[in-house]
């Protein structure tokens, strides 16, 4: 339960923070700038936190995977999973939230399930080939959490993606991050509808990960039990 | 082949196992980038290849129980992880029909900071059982490891032999074809272990397959007709219990 608490409160302040640091004393001119971060911050957090949980799935799981057999692959599952129902919770009471700040509900707020489901797709795409790596390298979680930092720098998520300059607005715009959070800012900024390719890249681009990380994920499997 | 029509439980056909043993320790990228570096300077890595296991085959009809002995490091732990399905062999093929229920290690599986109910309730499941299947068993479980009082005790607060008793409950409630046992009994009690001694019983008069790897000959020779005898990862012999435990007693006297 404090667990919970936490998870609500962490996304809380760091809205407090970015919205201080980038509304009052960078003056970025962004209006309303708690509705234009927050719904980002929690897509960002249910990538982020999911894909470092179900780093561990495997070794932190050592005494069922050296014990019983069963595909191994369930256990990065279950773990992305815990952390869907984690995320649902976090968006059903934070955006909530928003109305204070004057966030206006339309019916676009259907497509938040959609969306959180393309992501889902996406994580466990990336979850899979990383559990298994952690397993034979030990510092893949370190690279991880350099590559989340940069991740959460890369995205559009204290700025918008409008001002990346021409030259690279293809490739920054084909990162499926990028346009679930998107997506994401566009049902509960701005109000429109996400674009096809807003939902196309990220789901075309999480099957094919989830295809390639399953086959990195088996190629890997078969000596956990040794490695682990 | 000789064509019998005994419907095989397990089948081993010339297996082979092997673990590398590196010299140098190279389990991160760091470790793995500098040491691919240091191969461009002229640097060798070397390993030690050890054969735990070297053209073992062996088979099991229907209705037969094996019993595994050998010195320590003989192979025996490994055999039996791979009819697990926890280690994939290098070469060789292993067929098995039924459901395995392993108890390898004094363990079958279980986290240490979940409580003894929790820690059936995910074992079951990942045996297969339904959840309502699950619920009912649970204290027939908690009742025959003699662990009622205890079904919300932490794992990691129960005595070694309680957790023994427990693994070796719930496995068997699980109502396995094949049941694996990797010196488990040892650490029970005397009445425990007669109590699972009467339910192998029950279980071999089901026809029902028990792989037991022991140290305990008396043991082997009660429930096991046939017997495999390995010495460092090489199948001595394999057969009927009583002959090939008397060249096992030979073959110690011997060294």
């Amino acid at each position: 339960m404090l667990g919970f608490v936490w998870s609500l409160l962490n996304p809380l302040a760091m809205m407090v923070i970015l919205t201080l640091v980038f509304s009052t004393l960078l003056r970025a001119g962004i209006e309303n700038f708690p509705i234009f971060l927050l719904p980002a911050l929690l897509v960002w957090r249910f990538f982020s936190i999911g894909t470092s949980m179900a780093l561990w799935s495997i070794i932190g799981n050592a005494s069922l995977v050296t014990k019983v057999y069963f595909p191994r692959w369930l256990l990065v599952v279950s773990s992305n999973l815990a952390n869907l129902m984690g995320s649902t919770l976090e968006f059903l009471v934070l955006l909530p939230l928003l109305l204070a700040f004057g966030m206006k509900v339309s019916w676009l707020v259907m497509l938040l399930p959609a969306v959180l489901a393309i992501e889902f797709v996406f994580i466990a795409g990336v979850s899979l080939p990383l559990a298994a790596l952690n397993v034979y390298y030990r510092d893949v979680n370190q690279v991880w959490d350099i590559a989340l930092q940069a991740g959460f720098f890369l995205c559009p998520i204290i700025y918008s993606a409008s001002l990346v300059p021409g030259g690279y607005a293809v490739l920054y715009s084909l990162n499926p991050m990028t346009r679930i959070i998107e997506s994401i800012r566009k049902i509960f900024y701005h109000g429109t509808l996400p674009t096809a390719w807003d939902l196309l890249i990220p789901l075309v681009g999480g099957l094919i990960l989830l295809m390639l990380g399953y086959a990195v994920f088996l190629k890997l499997e078969p000596k956990f039990a040794e490695e682990i | 082949m000789t064509g019998e029509s005994i419907m095989e439980v397990v089948c081993v056909a010339d297996l082979w196992k092997k673990f590398k043993i590196p010299h140098e320790r190279r389990t991160t990228i760091l470790e793995n980038i500098a040491g691919a570096l240091q191969m461009l300077a002229g640097k060798t890595f070397t390993y030690e290849e050890f054969w735990a296991l070297k053209q073992v085959s062996f088979h099991i009809a229907s209705g037969e129980s094996l019993g595994v002995i050998g010195e320590n490091g003989s192979g025996k732990s490994t055999l039996l992880k791979i009819l697990a399905k926890i280690l994939r062999p290098d070469k060789g093929k292993v067929e098995t029909n039924g459901r395995i229920a392993p108890i390898l290690e004094l363990g079958v599986g279980f986290h240490p900071e979940l409580t003894a109910k929790e820690n059936i309730l995910v074992y079951g499941t990942i045996m297969g059982l339904k959840n309502s299947d699950l619920k009912k068993r649970l204290d027939p479980i908690l009742q025959f490891a003699g662990l009622e009082r205890f079904r919300d005790a932490r794992l990691k607060n129960l005595s070694s032999g309680m957790q023994m008793r427990l693994g070796f409950s719930v496995a068997i409630e699980t109502d396995p074809d094949i049941f694996l046992i990797d010196e488990a009994l040892a650490v029970g009690d005397f009445e425990f272990q007669q109590k699972c001694l009467s339910k192998f019983k029950e279980f071999k008069n089901e026809g029902k397959t028990i792989i037991l790897v022991s140290h305990g000959l008396n043991l082997v020779k009660e429930f096991c007709e046939k017997t495999l005898l390995l010495s460092r990862g090489e199948m001595i012999s394999f057969g009927e219990t009583e002959t090939v435990v008397n060249e096992y007693l030979k073959r110690v006297q011997a060294a």
